[in-house]
């Protein structure tokens, strides 16, 4: 789950990082009254969860408090990337002398965090560090261990820093390696982090990703995932408990397992056009299967559907009774092909066959799409 | 022969009253399987399909000498347990439980690689020595009676079913199959499963069943070139995955170019690794691999 900037943010300020006054607003109203506490300039930047906002009109300055009203008031309501801006955050503009880049995120090959420090930061930081690989340092830690305060200030100095700076960077690593921790996070980014002409150091940007696997036990964080996924159908699956993503194509695709689905796209992919991605996971009942296939055949434009299920901890049989409820309910006329293996396959396949969906029991998901192919070419 | 599980290793199952525990435990002894015991706390002194229920693993392994164990565990109870079990001096662990967060995962790859245990997941179907046993989830009936020369690595369950089963069409009974799970963060890495085939005469040949995220392929790749002697296919599921967007697991996120399936594929091939566009290409392709072996 990403949080919004303002959450990040908060959470940041919480352990300790230094971050410029600030506060959100709804209204160009709330923007101008932020002002009692934060002084002008200020930076007003759209709460959308998509990178890149600056580049798109998300982040802009006001000097006035007409110019916060008129700013505040044109942001919010507006869309920033095609994401609509509900809320921003007005904070404090800070003076920028350098731009650096802190973050942590998961090293899936060391199953280990990786602590990274950038001397080029700011927006093109992807650019930069391409460019420049040696502007970025890194040192990886294994939890349960922690980022100690000298390991944090080392890997200060081998960047360059020296002196206060030092110490004050290695200070915002230590901090935000702990919300990281703390927050069963799988990505935070300080981008950037600001150093001033004083050299006082300011993070202008908070990023922070939480595993959702993990949210069970934050009743602190934000409890609402699912409002943050875009696409409604994306949304609607996620609420049911499978995970949907909308694709181009008009084949309806459902199967009971990740790498399943993309193999299943891949093969599907070869002849004709996916229109969306979807796994059920290991929870198949009657009633998933009747609200996935249900949820599935939603989008428009669907010419087919190619279901791809094995039941190893699933019951087909069950899921199979869902399927053709579906199927009969909706009085749906599309081709429907079904591949269906594990326990209880017999059972499954009768159940199918009964409710009109051609049952293939090869054991390559060709096979299916061969069948998917034969019909749709029928149809024609 | 097999790699990790046979007929005789004494299995534990944690979770076992559970609907899931009990329903998969009958599975697995109607495999084959020797289920000596089961563990849920509180339960103790309860019986599951003749299988006695203990509170704790160390009274489950002092009674009955378990030595290997697969979880049907929630998951926000899973690092505790996987702590309890090492302790207990098990060195054989099969996660199959989905959604474990991932900082645990971290804590007890970490823990497991202090004792020297192996860790099999999250999100994985198990492991399933053909003829033998099996620990986990992976349907029994998908593969041949007896055993043959096909190791099978998978990083989806599902996938390692179908897999299996085109193996089976081919005529090629796998060895062993084991299912790594496809978290962004797994308990065993591909490279360290590959060992066990190395050193397993039985098997003859690998297939990975790889998918779109994460650098397991990548690794194996390095080690295969290095020192890995036999015969292997990879398939690496999603070539038609668009940019960006994040499919089902969680590690299956294409970012920046990197753990995409043309990077996959690349690092394999180079390491001299036969691929198979879809999974129906692995059978043609094992049996002509097994040919040129044997000649």
């Amino acid at each position: 789950m990403r949080l919004h900037e303002h959450e990040a943010a908060r959470l940041f300020q919480q352990a300790g990082i230094p971050v410029p006054p600030f506060a959100v607003a709804r209204t160009a109203d709330e923007a101008v009254a932020s002002l009692e506490r934060i002084q002008l300039p200020v930076v007003i930047k759209a709460q959308v969860l998509v990178g890149a906002r600056g580049k798109h009109g998300g982040i802009v300055v006001a000097e006035t408090p007409d110019k916060v009203r008129e700013k505040a008031g044109a942001l919010l309501g507006s869309s920033v990337r095609a994401l609509a801006v509900e809320s921003v955050m007005v904070a404090r503009k800070v003076p920028i002398a350098r731009e650096l880049y802190v973050g942590a995120t998961i090293d899936p090959a060391a199953g280990a965090i990786t602590i990274l420090l950038g001397v080029a930061g700011g927006i093109e930081v992807e650019a930069a560090t391409r460019e420049r690989p040696e502007a970025l340092f890194r040192r990886t830690v294994v939890p349960p261990d922690e980022l100690r305060g000298h390991q944090a200030r080392a890997l200060a100095h081998e960047a360059g820093f020296r002196g206060d700076l030092m110490v004050k960077i290695g200070d915002v690593l230590v901090s935000l390696f702990r919300v990281f921790r703390k927050t069963d996070a799988l990505i935070a980014e300080i981008n950037p982090l600001v150093v001033t002409a004083d050299e006082a150091l300011w993070a202008v940007d908070a990023v922070l990703d939480v595993d959702d696997a993990a949210l069970f036990r934050h009743p602190e964080l934000p409890a609402d995932p699912l409002a943050r996924m875009e696409h409604p159908l994306e949304r609607a699956a996620k609420k049911i408990g499978v995970s949907y993503v909308d694709l181009d194509g008009d084949i309806g695709i459902i199967c009971s397992g990740a790498g399943l689905g993309l193999a299943t796209m891949d093969v599907v992919g070869q002849r004709l056009r996916p229109a969306n991605f979807l796994e059920t996971g290991g929870g198949i009942t009657e009633k998933l299967m009747y609200e996935t296939t249900q949820l599935v055949l939603e989008k428009p434009g669907l010419r087919g559907l190619l279901i791809n299920l094995y039941g190893g901890i699933n019951p087909i049989h069950e899921g199979a009774k869902g399927i053709v409820r579906v199927l009969r309910e909706k009085n749906v006329t599309i081709p429907v092909v079904a591949k269906a293996l594990g326990n209880r396959q017999e059972e499954t396949w009768a159940t199918l066959s009964e409710g009109g969906v051609t049952v293939v029991t090869d054991i390559t998901t060709e096979a299916a799409v061969d069948a998917l192919c034969a019909a749709l070419e029928a149809r024609r | 022969m097999s790699i990790l599980l046979n007929k005789n290793t004494r299995v534990l199952v944690q979770g076992i009253t559970g609907r899931i525990g009990r329903a998969q435990t009958k599975w697995m002894l109607e495999y084959g399987t020797k289920i000596v015991a089961g563990v849920t706390p509180g339960k103790g002194g309860e019986t599951v399909e003749g299988v006695p229920v203990f509170d704790s693993v160390l009274e489950a392994v002092r009674q009955t000498g378990a030595e290997a164990s697969v979880f049907f565990v929630p998951a926000r109870s899973v690092k505790d347990t996987v702590f309890e079990t090492l302790e207990a001096g098990i060195l054989l662990i099969v996660v199959v439980t989905e959604h474990v967060p991932v900082h645990d995962t971290m804590e007890m790859k970490a823990a497991a690689k202090r004792v020297g245990a192996t860790l099999l997941g999250p999100t994985t179907p198990g492991i399933l020595t053909v003829g033998e046993a099996k620990m986990g989830i992976i349907p029994g009936n998908l593969f041949p009676k007896t055993s043959g020369p096909a190791g099978v690595i998978s990083r989806s369950g599902t996938l390692s079913y179908e897999v299996g089963g085109i193996l089976a069409k081919a005529g090629i009974a796998p060895s062993t199959v084991v299912g790594m799970g496809a978290d962004p963060v797994v308990l065993t890495d591909l490279p360290d499963l590959l060992r066990f085939f190395a050193a397993d005469p039985q098997t003859k040949l690998v297939t990975i069943v790889g998918e779109v995220g994460g650098v397991q392929e990548e690794m194996a790749a390095e080690y295969i070139a290095r020192e890995f002697r036999k015969p292997v296919i990879a398939y690496v599921a999603g070539r038609n995955t668009p940019e960006g967007k994040r499919m089902g697991h969680a590690g299956a996120i294409v970012q920046r170019g990197m753990g995409s399936v043309e990077s996959k594929v690349t690092a394999l091939e180079k390491a001299g690794v036969a691929i198979a566009r879809t999974p129906a290409e692995i059978g043609t392709i094992a049996k002509s691999l097994l040919s040129q072996t044997r000649s």
